[in-house]
């Protein structure tokens, strides 16, 4: 990666990210627990979510359980991809020689 | 958009949130699947020790009917949580741990024997206690917890209430399972 994923650089974001990442591959996770987990309100997680389906990154499914909407995230095959890739970079920000 | 450039402490203090958050999701995503066995023995230990109590002549069946019962409910709970994953051969590995579980405890008894009927309630319990500490060490503090609080209520039970122990384990041990899951399930 040749610079910093923007998308990605941002404190909300890269804890939804990392969140997401810790799941297993397809796993999806409900809105409201991805809140609880990132400590961020309910529009200031909308909106980054958005910003991240937009690049790719996850993917948004929103259907009824119990008569209930609900919204679930998980991360993409690009998303894990750019996830690591960011960390790569910040590594190699620390230590270049790595 | 101009490229972003950071320095090295700004580099370190995003690593450091991004594993902080990994480890957060990682270790709520493993209570939140461990909750509703939890709360399924809860219940069966309520049920169980309760029946063993009142009716102490059919305890053996009562016992083989209740694992039925959860072997069948934690192949639902498996299904649920892993939609489309867990096939045939699944449930059979589900039918050998529980056939596994059972044996290991027959034959405990049996070259432990004799065993009173206390001792043969208040030993799984142990095992389990023990078993939620050592995942717990690898896995999250809750565990470790819950063990600690399941394997203590056994023993206080065990040691301090003998003439109720039965009874002990199974509203105090069960309802400590059943409050374990309740907590397991929150972020």
């Amino acid at each position: 990666m040749a610079e910093l994923d923007a998308v990605i650089h941002q404190p909300v974001r890269l804890k939804i990210m990392a969140a997401l990442k810790a799941l297993p591959i397809n796993e999806q996770i409900e809105f409201v627990r991805l809140r609880k987990l990132v400590e961020a309100t309910e529009g200031n997680l909308g909106a980054h979510i958005q910003t991240l389906e937009q690049a790719g990154y996850v993917a948004v499914e929103k259907d009824f359980a119990d008569n209930r909407p609900r919204t679930r995230v998980k991360l993409t095959k690009q998303g894990r991809r750019a996830f690591e890739d960011y960390v790569a970079y910040l590594r190699g920000i620390i230590s270049p020689e790595s | 958009m101009d490229p972003i450039t950071i320095n090295p402490q700004e580099a370190a203090d995003a690593l450091k949130q991004a594993d902080a958050a990994e480890r957060r999701s990682a270790r709520a995503y493993v209570y939140q699947r461990f909750a509703p066995y939890l709360l399924l023995w809860g219940l069966i230990w309520v049920a169980g020790y309760g029946a063993t109590d009142l009716v102490p002549r059919v305890a053996g069946w009562i016992w083989l009917g209740l694992v039925l019962v959860a072997l069948a409910v934690s192949m639902a709970i498996g299904r649920r949580a892993e939609p489309g994953r867990l096939g045939p051969k699944s449930n059979w590995r589900y039918s050998l741990f529980f056939v596994a579980v059972w044996a290991f405890f027959a034959s405990t008894y049996a070259v432990m024997a004799p065993v009173s009927g206390m001792q043969q309630g208040a030993f799984p319990p142990l095992v389990v206690a023990f078993i939620y500490i050592l995942l717990g060490l690898w896995t999250g503090p809750r565990l470790v917890i819950a063990g600690l609080v399941v394997g203590a209520l056994t023993l206080g039970g065990f040691f301090y209430l003998p003439q109720h122990f039965l009874l002990w384990e199974g509203f105090v041990g069960g309802g400590a399972l059943i409050l374990a899951g309740l907590w397991f399930r929150r972020v």
